[in-house]
């Protein structure tokens, strides 16, 4: 049992997240989470954009020790969108993600707790029949 | 522009002190710095006080101990460089010519707060995806692998010649040598970095009493260190795809202090760096200019930033040996530079150091690499 908290971080078009992210009308910078005024122009105003599903593993980490609003261990990811902005997402998957390797970006339960049980959030899942790293 | 000296100096012990709070350690580096630079309580005209979860009015609290009052008291939030924006804001002071005796303190007394990682302010949702500062830098280092062939072996490498800095150190957290093989077989916190590669919870204090050139005349010639160059920069807003093994925070501040004091990387004798984390280090002296980029980890392990090798980088034993009291550190990096060119460092002294620099860069905002970065550069 998952509980879905009502956001305004994506769209759900199947089982595939689209994140939302804001374009700047004026130069095409892309930013996500959107914001007020454009980083690299100063243009004031994102237009509001959704992201593809589908994205490219930057880095990578397993979490092993976190706060205690979190079940570790579990996996981070840094993945490159086609958009050319980066985002960080919970990985998803049997083993390591790995640096270069194409992700989809689905909802899915964890790493975040609140009161006894693991909430969806977006995740990037990474190819799920991996066998486990050795290091 | 008037120049600015250090003259005087002053730490506590790095470690946990539960027994004492932020005021008496903020009160015992003050009076150390003070009698070190032979001034009194009456001459100080104006403070600085760098803390970071200390709550409201830290300065007033820990200078009121150590007997000051009534003056200019600001206290300083910058994230990890708290202690060292507060320098910067005291030197700038004298540079002005508004003030000529000032005193900087670092304060942090965490024992007993946290338990677990740090995380990023909870309002950032890389947070609320699970985001903790060793997930940051365990995945720059898995970057750094991947880009240039480092392995968890050179890391761990880092680590170990930190702590054994350290255990010359009597005012460090950690009294002991750390093997590789020991840090390695320490507990995985973020892969690939271990317990032995993340910086500890402490607690501790220090402070610096600068002074302009005509104070330092007056005051002691002898024992001033000029402090060529104190550069404040925070982090740029990240657009596209930045590269997450090169820092452009610390470039840009490294970039600045070079130039503001003359003094080229190659002229840096030894470095004081912010090792949050193992990896941290290398990303830190690759991105001041000190080493080439990818290739300090592999240096490292033949000995070319150990105390009697090439560049000697964090031979107090850096935050990874000696500490991490967020707002104590940066100051603390440069106590240690001071002490190192006054010849001062006992059984870690760097024999015939002239030139030193101190980099303390902190904190993780959504969107931006870090914080805030200082670079300050030090000269006898
Ligand atoms: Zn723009």
């Amino acid at each position: 049992m998952t509980v879905v908290e009502a956001n305004s971080e994506y769209d759900l078009e199947e089982d595939r997240v689209r994140l939302r992210a804001g374009r700047c009308p004026d130069c095409g910078a892309v930013f996500c989470p959107t914001g007020t005024v454009c980083a690299a122009c100063g243009h004031r105003g994102l237009d509001e954009i959704l992201l593809a599903p589908t994205a490219t593993v930057y880095t990578y980490t397993r979490v092993h020790q976190s706060t205690p609003d979190f079940q570790a261990p579990y996996d981070l990811v840094y993945a490159d969108f086609p958009e050319n902005v980066r985002v960080m997402l919970p990985a998803l998957g049997e083993g390591y993600p790995v640096i270069g390797e194409q992700v989809d970006i689905v909802l899915a339960p964890g790493p975040r707790v609140k009161d006894g049980q693991l909430i969806d959030m977006p995740h990037a899942r990474t190819a799920a029949e991996r066998s486990e790293h050795d290091g | 522009m008037d120049d600015v000296y250090v003259l005087g100096a002053g730490m506590t012990p790095f470690g946990k002190h539960p027994d004492r709070t932020a005021a008496d350690l903020g009160a015992a580096a003050v009076l150390e710095a003070l009698d070190d630079a032979g001034v009194a309580l009456a001459d100080i005209e104006a403070a600085w006080v760098g803390s970071v979860f200390q709550g409201m009015a830290m300065g007033q609290r820990a200078l009121g101990d150590g007997g000051i009052s009534g003056i200019p008291i600001t206290n300083v939030e910058n994230a990890c460089s708290s202690g060292s924006t507060a320098i910067w804001d005291a030197a700038m002071s004298i540079r002005a010519g508004v003030y000529e005796v000032v005193i900087a303190l670092g304060v942090e007394h965490l024992t007993g707060q946290f338990r677990g990682a740090f995380t990023p302010d909870e309002s950032d949702i890389e947070a609320q995806r699970g985001l903790t500062m060793p997930s940051v830098y365990a995945m720059r280092a898995q970057r750094h692998f991947a880009e240039f062939g480092t392995t968890t072996e050179q890391l761990a490498a880092i680590a170990s010649k930190n702590k054994r800095n350290a255990a010359l150190n009597p005012l460090a957290q950690f009294k002991k040598p750390v093997t590789v093989e020991e840090v390695l077989a320490s507990r995985m916190i973020a892969d690939p970095l271990h317990l032995q590669e993340c910086a500890p919870v402490s607690d501790g204090a220090s402070a610096v009493v600068l002074v302009s050139k005509a104070k330092r005349d007056q005051l002691g010639r002898g024992r001033a260190i000029r402090l060529a160059a104190s550069v404040l920069k925070s982090g740029r807003k990240e657009v596209g795809l930045p590269e997450m093994t090169f820092e452009d925070l610390t470039h840009r501040a490294a970039e600045e202090a070079y130039a503001v004091s003359g003094i080229g990387p190659e002229e840096i004798r030894f470095a004081e760096v912010h090792d949050c984390f193992s990896i941290a280090e290398a990303l830190r002296v690759e991105g001041l200019g000190l080493f080439p980029r990818g290739e300090y980890p592999a240096r490292v392990v033949k000995g070319e930033a150990d105390l009697d090798g090439r560049l000697p980088v964090n031979g107090s034993g850096g935050l990874l040996g000696k500490g991490h009291p967020l707002g104590a550190t940066g100051v603390a990096q440069v106590v240690e530079v001071v002490r190192q060119l006054r010849g001062e460092a006992g059984d870690r002294q760097i024999p015939g150091a002239k030139v030193g620099l101190a980099h303390c860069r902190g904190g993780k905002a959504q969107g931006v690499e870090g914080t805030a970065c200082t670079v300050n550069i030090l000269t006898v």
